[in-house]
């Protein structure tokens, strides 16, 4: 909200200055977000233009002689505006131009010296016009401050209302707060009631309160008034916080809105019929407001209507048809209580944010009602003349105080600051909570009517440390207590974040760089990667962020495009985050994409990245999380994501743990420039978390005999799973087999299309003893028989 | 004797051998079973006892002056051997490596893994929520009632699924709705924190749709709002490695805590960078209070017993001020430039 210091002084009487009203403004909760600060504008002073010629290069500018009252300077102008005799701002070489944000330098502007510069009011930041440089009375002296010439001398607040201080969205509401902080007093209202109330009025109230959305309505009749441009002082008040003049009666209700925080509205009585009522709009009801744009309406907005028409939306925006312009004659003036929630209600589904749809949403002060009927009369009929009629009303004004029971112990337990009861009394009583009932240390507190906000114990605590400040509680730490520990180190969240930051390490060592990419996925990657169709986003930014992702992997894509245009060839990326299968199931996994280009630099060779170099990248980051790969079972992948003949899934049980694999060529169309794109997932989450976070768990034999390597080929079939094959020569004998290794694959038309000659390698060695010649050629008997049985393999010579 | 002459001869031959076999066909011719010198020694057989000691002794000697002459040589030839070699071995080591973007952790992980390990250090364990919340936890059940303007404060992506309650599922907001998850399966006392993603509909160089944020909530018997400022503190002089802080708690609303505030560390400008810790400028950090009792009450906790405070804070905003980053639309881009000069190596991390 925006207010000047003049206006505020209209209701607190004060000594303090703008920065300390400022500073008390934040203190109690009354966020300043920015103060007016002219003191820069002291240098600039009024000067006339002597005399001016044309530039002799450029026909739009003009060399002007221009006169500060103690030299003359010459001074190139732009501005369509020159004449000679005019009064403006002038600025000398050196200074600081706020709108512009330069500081002037003398020079030539196309061959012509120029010795500053005279303002118009955007160059100033006063307001947007740039039309031409600022003119002023004649009456004001060469070398005046330009703060003085232009009246600058008014700072102006722009503070941050919370939603629940509904009461501090008038002027005299943030002074009566302001003098509960002590920096003043509180001025009485000056407005005089009318005391000639001369008829009834002729139009009649009646609420069909179906949804209780009008509480009461009351207003009255203005006659024969003069509607014209209002008096300067309200002019210039309205201008000072940004608000456009229109004409007097509106500008009257703008200006109470704003001043007592209490909207109103008036009607052209003669354009609304005799009988109003405020009633639930009829379904698909239209009505042109006074934003000029048409509205339909459903049964849930209340409107203020004639028994033909709707004429406006209650507590919302005034209608078009029966606004007040300069022919206005006849006033109906209406002051009503509407319902916070159905004024939010139809506001938001209208998006409408007018500034009466904004104070009834956070409630008004009830007992305000009468204040703003009286004000408005009193300015209506000293601005625009006529007679007034007899106030008529509807509904019944509901303005029971609230009291809440409070125990001045309960501050100093919440706080932790032992506040005695009278101090909080004195700050309950500035801020006119009244003090009754009082036993010890429990009493009643009445509300004001004002503070609907206010409604439970915990909320007073909040009055009283608002107001006696929150810089005065006493710092205390709370550290860390032994059960505290000892949870930590039991939590199952802390142990999962150290094996997120474990596996970043893993990825960051062997050249993976993390991204992090939202957690969306665009319409064209739902559609190829068939997420959960209810997980579309209802109010999406844009088409990029339409759904929630079931996969990272086209995020990756993506990145991987945007870095390969930035000219990086050999992409490697992870990100650590979550995936959502529906709106009840999300899991945190890992997920990492390789994309590289063909290495044709022939120094520096690297093999060319492929699936197997991929399983290795898995095996190591499943055995950086104490898992042996090879004790996983292992198949083809099925996921739509991977080429399926170069893909696989890990699981144990039934859980999977990883899918890996060349990325689907179908994808790869829509990344045309990416090419030898490959793809890990780690489903970390379903390992057990006990063992992610144990350090060092697999044991690895070491002996010091002689051990001896024998090859073994045998002929398979060709779908045989390896991993199996290994599980299985490794178990045979697992005190002598140290290791199993493949080295060789050998596929062709003698051995057909169903089987693969396939070659590995034992290592044997035993704890205990060098082996000797007898013992390895039984083993070897052994392996040779056991295999070719088991998986009906031919032993290859 | 011509022992003279043999020696002269061999120590000749041995001097002009240049390689190794042919170093060994001397050594043979010598040394060897049918050697000159070995055939010397066989013949000492035929002489007298006399002879054969002083002749013998002869013979020895020029045997082993013969040997040590050849073992010598065939070092000598040897280390010839390997300084060529190593001459045919020498390539250009002045080839530059081709560019490779450095590897690097986000930044974000970086404050994820600080802002655990201070509040760590301080009691407060590791607490999680789901990104795709309910009505209820993300809005009722911490006081923002339906068409309360607070709601309007944090403009709201909906997804098309229901909950139970019949309403769409809401993208979080904030982390606050893990505090109600957490009183709801545990007891008091509790104390935890709870970062992740978070979600508003808006987006320009300061507010992205998603971003991140950190949750904290101790409730017990007294934790009070003087705790809550002690906490706070010593939070941000660790995270921002500022021992002489100076900050400012103000008044402001959130219909969850009760009283609120919200907390500003005070900046200067120096040289067109932000200085935090002392000067005359303001920003905001975060926003706390005391947990609102109604809240309590909504999570079953007994509030004649139990209180506590609570706060949030964003975690890609003070990621932004402690590196003096800008954008933060960048920090998802998956730019791997940004990252190489922004995030950070494992022995930072």
């Amino acid at each position: 909200m925006k207010f000047s210091y003049s206006w505020l002084c209209e209701h607190l009487e004060t000594d303090k200055n703008a920065i300390e009203i400022g500073d008390a403004l934040t203190n109690i909760g009354l966020e300043l977000e920015s103060l007016s600060d002219y003191s820069l504008y002291s240098k600039f002073v009024v000067a006339t233009i002597k005399d001016f010629k044309k530039h002799p290069n450029a026909d739009r500018l003009n060399i002007c002689k221009v006169d500060d009252g103690t030299d003359t300077y010459q001074v190139i102008c732009g501005a369509n505006n020159v004449k000679r005799g005019l009064k403006g701002i002038f600025a000398k070489d050196g200074m600081y131009i706020p709108g512009t944000q330069i500081h002037l330098k003398k020079g030539k502007i196309r061959g012509e010296i120029s010795e500053g510069m005279l303002l118009s009011e955007r160059e100033l930041s006063l307001s947007d016009d740039h039309e031409g440089i600022i003119e002023l009375s004649e009456d004001f002296k060469n070398g005046t401050s330009a703060i003085e010439a232009l009246k600058l001398d008014d700072p102006i607040f722009e503070i941050g209302i919370t939603p629940n201080r509904g009461d501090c969205l008038s002027i005299r509401g943030v002074a009566r707060d302001l003098s509960a902080k002590g920096m003043g007093k509180l001025k009485p209202l000056k407005f005089e009631k009318i005391k000639k109330l001369e008829f009834e009025s002729p139009i009649s109230w009646s609420i069909k309160n179906d949804d209780n959305s009008c509480e009461y309505v009351v207003s009255r009749y203005f006659k024969d008034v003069y509607n014209t441009k209002s008096p300067e002082w309200l002019q210039k008040k309205l201008i000072s916080i940004g608000l456009r003049p229109i004409n007097a009666l509106v500008d009257i209700t703008n200006f109470i809105t704003v001043d007592l925080g209490r909207p109103l509205h008036v009607f052209d009585a003669d354009k609304v019929g005799k009988k109003l009522n405020m009633r639930l709009a009829n379904s698909k009801e239209k009505i042109l407001a006074l934003d000029n744009k048409d509205y339909t309406l459903d049964g849930n907005s209340t409107v203020i209507a004639d028994s033909n028409n709707a004429l406006a939306i209650a507590g919302i925006i005034g209608g078009d048809y029966s606004r007040c312009t300069e022919n206005t004659k006849n006033v109906f003036l209406e002051v009503a209580i509407f319902n916070p929630n159905s004024v939010a209600k139809t506001g938001r589904s209208l998006g409408i944010n007018s500034d009466a749809r904004y104070r009834f949403e956070r409630g008004l002060d009830k007992n305000m009602v009468f204040e703003g009927l009286e004000y408005a009369s009193y300015l209506i009929n000293k601005i625009c003349g006529g007679s007034v009629s007899k106030s008529i009303d509807a509904g019944k004004l509901d303005t029971n105080e609230h009291k809440i029971k409070y125990d001045f112990k309960y501050f100093n337990k919440v706080i932790g600051l032992d506040l005695e009861p009278q101090t909080q009394v004195k700050i309950l009583n500035d801020l006119k909570f009244q003090i009754n009932e009082r036993i010890e240390n429990v009493c009643d507190v009445l509300v004001p009517s004002w503070r609907n906000d206010v409604k439970n114990e915990i909320d007073i605590v909040e009055e009283i440390i608002r107001i006696y400040g929150y810089d005065n509680i006493k710092v205390s730490t709370p550290f860390s207590s032994e059960d505290e520990i000892n949870n930590i180190e039991n939590s199952i969240v802390n142990k999962k974040f150290k094996t997120i930051s474990k596996l970043k390490k893993n990825l960051v060592s062997i050249g993976i760089s993390e991204v992090i990419t939202f957690s969306f996925h665009s319409n064209r990657a739902q559609e190829i990667l068939i997420g959960d169709a209810s997980l579309k986003i209802s109010n999406a930014i844009s088409d990029d962020q339409s759904f929630m992702r079931n996969s990272m992997i086209f995020n990756h894509l993506e990145s991987a495009e945007l870095n390969f245009k930035k000219g990086i060839k050999n992409i490697k990326l992870f990100e650590i985050g979550p995936i959502y299968n529906s709106s009840q199931s999300q899991e945190n996994i890992l997920s990492l994409l390789i994309s590289s280009q063909d290495n044709t630099n022939s120094i520096y060779k690297s093999v060319n990245f492929n699936f197997y170099s991929l399983t290795e990248i898995v095996s190591k980051l499943i055995s950086s999380l104490n898992f042996d790969i090879k004790k996983f079972n292992i198949s083809r992948s099925t996921s739509n994501i991977y080429h399926p003949g170069q893909s696989a899934k890990v699981h144990m049980g039934k859980k999977l743990i990883a899918r890996y694999g060349k990325v689907h060529p179908l994808i790869m169309e829509e990344f045309p420039k990416l090419k030898n794109t490959y793809a890990i997932e780690l489903f970390f989450e379903n390992l057990p978390i006990e063992s992610l976070s144990k350090v060092n768990s697999i044991n690895i034999s070491d002996s010091q005999f002689q051990f001896s390597e024998k090859d073994f080929s045998f002929i398979f079939e060709k779908e045989q799973n390896l991993y199996e094959v290994q599980r299985y020569v490794t178990g045979i004998d697992k005190n002598l087999i140290k290791n199993v290794e493949f080295f060789d694959l050998y596929v062709s038309k003698d051995l057909g299309d169903s089987s693969k000659s396939v070659t590995f390698r034992v290592t044997i060695q035993s704890k205990e003893k060098t082996l000797e010649e007898k013992d390895l050629e039984h083993l070897h008997k052994n392996i040779l028989e056991k295999v070719s049985n088991k998986f009906k393999a031919k032993i290859r010579t | 004797m011509d022992i003279k002459k043999v020696l002269k001869e061999a120590t000749k031959e041995i001097e002009l051998s240049s390689n190794q076999l042919n170093l060994q066909n001397i050594k043979v011719a010598y040394l060897g079973k049918k050697g000159r010198i070995t055939e010397l020694l066989k013949s000492l057989k035929n002489l007298s006892l006399d002879e054969k000691k002083s002749v013998g002794a002869e013979l020895n000697q020029l045997r082993s002056e013969v040997d040590n002459l050849i073992k010598s040589k065939f070092n000598e030839i040897k280390v010839e051997e390997i300084n060529s070699m190593l001459k045919n071995e020498s390539i250009d080591i002045s080839f530059p490596p081709p560019n490779s973007i450095s590897p690097k952790v986000h930044p974000i992980s970086k404050t994820f893994d600080e802002v655990i390990s201070i509040f760590g250090s301080m009691g407060y364990s590791v607490a999680e929520g789901p990104d795709i919340e309910t009505d209820y936890f993300n809005f009722s059940a911490l006081n923002i009632p339906e068409n309360h303007p607070a709601r309007e404060m944090q403009d709201t992506f909906y997804i098309e699924d229901k909950d139970k309650d019949g309403k769409p599922f809401v993208l979080r907001t904030h982390t606050s709705p893990v505090q109600i998850r957490t009183l709801l399966k545990e007891k008091p006392p509790v104390k935890i924190i709870a970062p992740g993603r978070t979600y508003r509909c808006d987006s320009d160089s300061t507010h992205s749709p998603m971003f991140h944020q950190v949750e904290g909530l101790f409730i017990n018997k007294n934790a009070n709002m003087g705790n809550l400022k002690g906490t706070l503190i010593e939070f941000c002089k660790q995270f921002f490695n500022v021992q002489d802080l100076k900050v400012r708690f103000r008044p402001s609303y959130f219909p969850f805590t009760e009283p609120s505030a919200e907390m500003d560390i005070a900046y200067e400008i120096a040289n067109n960078k932000i200085k935090l810790g002392q000067g005359d400028l303001w920003l905001e950090i975060l926003g706390c209070g005391m947990v609102n009792p109604i809240v309590l009450e909504n999570c079953n906790v007994d509030t004649k017993n139990f209180q506590g405070f609570a706060f949030g804070m964003g975690l890609d905003r003070i990621t932004m001020l402690k590196y003096g980053l800008t954008d933060i639309r960048s920090f998802f881009s998956g730019n791997l430039n940004w990252i190489a000069n922004n995030g950070f190596s494992i022995g930072d991390f």
